[in-house]
């Protein structure tokens, strides 16, 4: 199934949570205060709704929203 | 010189209301918070379950929310939700919101049947159906039996001592117990106590069913053709002070808790036995000082169970004998349904309500008398009462019994 960067700041914001509008794609997780739990929170609901495995290695790197998006529409069209 | 114990604040969230003035108004005009439901756990058809219960619809988180953020409910399984939500309110009454007492003269003792029975069946489901390899690794924050404790105690900043008391459903009535204790001692000024459940999954459904407990029509206590409870959920929290705490701060003081009794049937893991419950509605009322002969408002367990009432309602004759004649016995969970670790806290309340209130809520859903249960009940419609004393029952399966009394003030 194909993942929009929507969907998946539509997740970040209903996991955090967090004000959808403040998801400003290029903002870092860190200026957001967003915690790697939050994240992991956010990985697990992608998988429950898209079935994508995102593992906590893929993300490491991952600074921005927009990084996170990447990662996950990549994995999700691998 | 005895402590003598204040209640200065009340909160309480159920299938009947969010809030305690709402619910009140609901009780004593013969609501209902019970309903017809239909779910599917997790959204997936092999998992339904439907019946009556008294389910929370909706729930208004904007007050907590406004004061300690939009996170302040995140990844919380839903009964440290409906305690946060309870305690929150109670605490705002008593007027402690950040009060330097909450540094370390504050306990937090909280009732809790079961723990975070959603997260568990999550976790499970994810595990066993979806055949996944790891949970989620807020899986254990989220439903240790101490959850709601340690999330009472990080949102209001409380540092002294705080605990879970799990006694099933007489774990709130013990942790009120507790609580009056340690002021009495002297541990603390402040101690916020009570209790909440969310047992309505699909796993918690089935278990309850499986008990043969649960009734496919109504909570009917002390009734002909009663068949068993109605799952409820929700939380219920009462602030207990130092009498002298409350006054020197010029609180209101809503009621006192002048006493409390417990004892353990050593009988059976699901019947009760009514020696127990004897034993602690003698020792609560040794301990209030209060004479059999008093009149008394009687707060019961009344879960609408065949056992629970008769034995009840035994137990009760027992103790007041000829004296029960001058008291009057209300049912709740008729209402608001069967709350489990937050059930003593809430009929508490609702009690104390009915003293000040002067005003007696009615039993629900009664068909007609059993001779078994020949108690002097509260029936049709709320009944006006003048009552100084109550005494509050609560007697879990596995024969852990509490008894809390209260005064109107």
């Amino acid at each position: 199934m194909a993942i929009t960067a929507d969907d998946v700041l539509t997740i970040i914001s209903e996991e955090v949570p967090i004000d959808r509008a403040k998801l400003d794609p290029a903002a870092t997780l860190e200026s957001l205060d967003i915690a790697s739990l939050d994240m992991i929170s956010v990985m697990f609901a992608l998988e429950d709704k898209f079935g994508v495995v995102i593992e906590q290695d893929d993300v490491k790197d991952a600074k921005t929203l927009q990084d996170f998006v990447d990662v996950v529409q990549a994995k999700a069209g691998a | 010189m005895t402590v003598r114990v204040a209640i200065t604040g009340m909160g309480s969230l159920s299938g009947l209301g969010q809030g305690v003035e709402p619910t009140w108004k609901a009780l004593i005009s013969g609501e209902s918070g019970v309903r017809p439901i239909a779910r599917q756990f997790m959204n997936v058809p092999a998992y339904a379950y439907e019946g009556p219960a008294a389910v929370i619809e909706k729930l208004d988180t904007s007050a907590i929310e406004a004061k300690y953020g939009a996170r302040v409910l995140a990844h919380l399984d839903p009964f440290s939700v409906y305690a946060s939500i309870a305690t929150f309110e109670a605490m705002e009454q008593a007027g402690l919101l950040d009060h330097p007492a909450l540094a370390d003269r504050t306990a937090i003792i909280y009732g809790v049947g079961s723990g975070g029975n959603t997260t568990i069946e999550e976790t499970y489901v994810r595990l066993f159906d979806k055949k996944a390899s790891s949970v989620h690794p807020l899986s254990i924050p989220k439903y240790m039996v101490s959850a709601a404790a340690s999330q009472l105690s990080l949102m209001l900043g409380v540092r002294g001592v705080a605990f879970t008391i799990a006694s099933a459903c007489a774990s709130s009535g013990h942790a009120i117990s507790e609580g009056m204790h340690m002021l009495r001692a002297g541990r603390v000024d402040v101690a916020i106590v009570g209790g909440g459940e969310a047992p309505i999954t699909y796993g918690g459904w089935l278990s309850w069913k499986a008990v043969r407990a649960m009734s496919s029509t109504a909570c009917r206590p002390f009734s002909i053709g009663r068949d068993g409870m109605i799952l409820g959920e929700g939380a219920a929290t009462l602030i207990l002070e130092n009498w002298a705490h409350a006054e020197a701060r010029g609180a209101k003081i809503l009621g006192e808790v002048i006493g409390s009794g417990s004892s353990s049937d050593a009988f059976h893991i699901t019947q009760p036995q009514g020696e127990g419950a004897v034993k602690a509605m003698r020792a609560a009322l040794a301990d209030a000082g209060v004479a059999v002969e008093t009149p008394l408002l009687i707060s019961s367990h009344g879960t609408g169970t065949e056992l629970n009432d008769k034995t009840e309602a035994q137990a009760l004759r027992t103790v007041f004998g000829e004296a029960l004649k001058t008291d009057l016995v209300i049912a709740t969970k008729s209402a608001h349904g069967h709350l489990f670790g937050g059930a003593g806290a809430i009929e508490l309340i609702l009690g104390v309500l009915a003293l000040q209130h002067r005003i007696a809520p009615p039993i629900l859903n009664y068909l007609g008398p059993d001779p078994e249960c020949d108690v002097p009940l509260v029936l049709g419609e709320a009944k006006p009462i003048d009552y100084e004393v109550l005494l509050s029952n609560s007697f879990a399966f596995g024969g852990l019994n509490s008894v809390i009394m209260a005064r109107r003030v």
